[in-house]
């Protein structure tokens, strides 16, 4: 009765056994909607930190001078010792980086989260899940705007979701 | 010969053989029966990929639950019909 309708396919993939029920229990923690919106979110960390150090040897309102205290006078940045100046800029550069980093993470966990959930729901795999949680995740990151930015992000999320998905499902030229 | 046996008498060992063989012919037509409909019903036919991605897996998890549900119901209903109309027949017949 468990012979005909399921066949024991040997494992393969990669040098790994596909029945070994360890790899089974990692391969479906990956595909499960949890799993999948953390590779995201890391995913987006990472590649927010570095398109933030890109951002931010771009920026251009990096302070000339040093914010001055009760204890010392303003001075500028340039009349400090070589070291000193590094660690002002990579503070600088560190802060904006990881702040790029966390958004873009955000970005990433929500949107790959829900449209995990509304895909396992709706049991169908088409342009409308990526459509939904755009705008899901673009009101939920503009709800601090008020109704306008709310609508604002989800339809600018929307169509750039819908834009890229539909580039990606484009037929292959061979 | 004897045979202690009272009652029915015990299928011979090719009855049994050919019973199971019948139903083995039958849950291998069920088998394909739920393969065709849930393909059908769930796989759209353009193939990007090789695996199933998640919204294909949902979708025949549940036609394959529905299906069994579906058989599950239809069966008891027949099992309920038949035994009507059996009884029914019997009671016409003897009264």
């Amino acid at each position: 009765m468990n012979s005909f309708p399921g066949m024991g396919a040997s494992g393969g993939g990669g040098g790994y056994d596909q029945n070994d029920p360890n790899i089974k229990a990692i391969n479906a923690m990956m595909e499960s909607c949890f799993g999948k919106s953390v590779i995201s979110g890391v995913m987006g960390f990472g590649m927010g930190g570095l398109f933030g150090i890109f951002m931010a040897s771009m920026s251009y309102d990096t302070p000339f001078h040093t914010p001055g205290g009760p204890g010392s006078a303003v001075k500028p940045i340039a009349e400090l010792p070589m070291s000193q100046q590094l660690k002002v800029g990579f503070k600088d550069m560190g802060a904006r980086s990881y702040s790029t980093a966390k958004n873009f993470g955000k970005v990433g966990l929500l949107f790959s989260g829900i449209e995990c959930g509304i895909e396992g729901f709706r049991a169908k795999n088409d342009l409308a899940n990526g459509a939904a949680a755009g705008c899901l995740t673009g009101g939920l990151l503009a709800r601090s705007g008020g109704p306008t930015a709310v609508a604002g992000g989800c339809a600018a999320f929307a169509a750039f979701s819908v834009a890229i998905d539909a580039y990606m499902r484009q037929p292959s030229e061979d | 010969m004897s045979f202690f046996g009272m009652g029915r008498p015990q299928p011979t060992s090719a009855e049994k053989i050919a019973a199971v063989e019948a139903e083995m012919k039958l849950l291998t037509e069920m088998a394909n029966r739920l393969t065709k409909a849930c393909q059908k019903k769930c796989i759209p036919s353009e193939y990007r990929e090789s695996d199933l991605n998640k919204g294909e897996s949902v979708c025949l998890d549940r036609c394959a639950a529905k299906f069994f549900d579906v058989h599950m119901k239809v069966s008891e209903q027949l099992q309920q019909e038949s035994q009507q109309r059996s009884g029914g027949g019997g009671f016409g017949i003897g009264g």
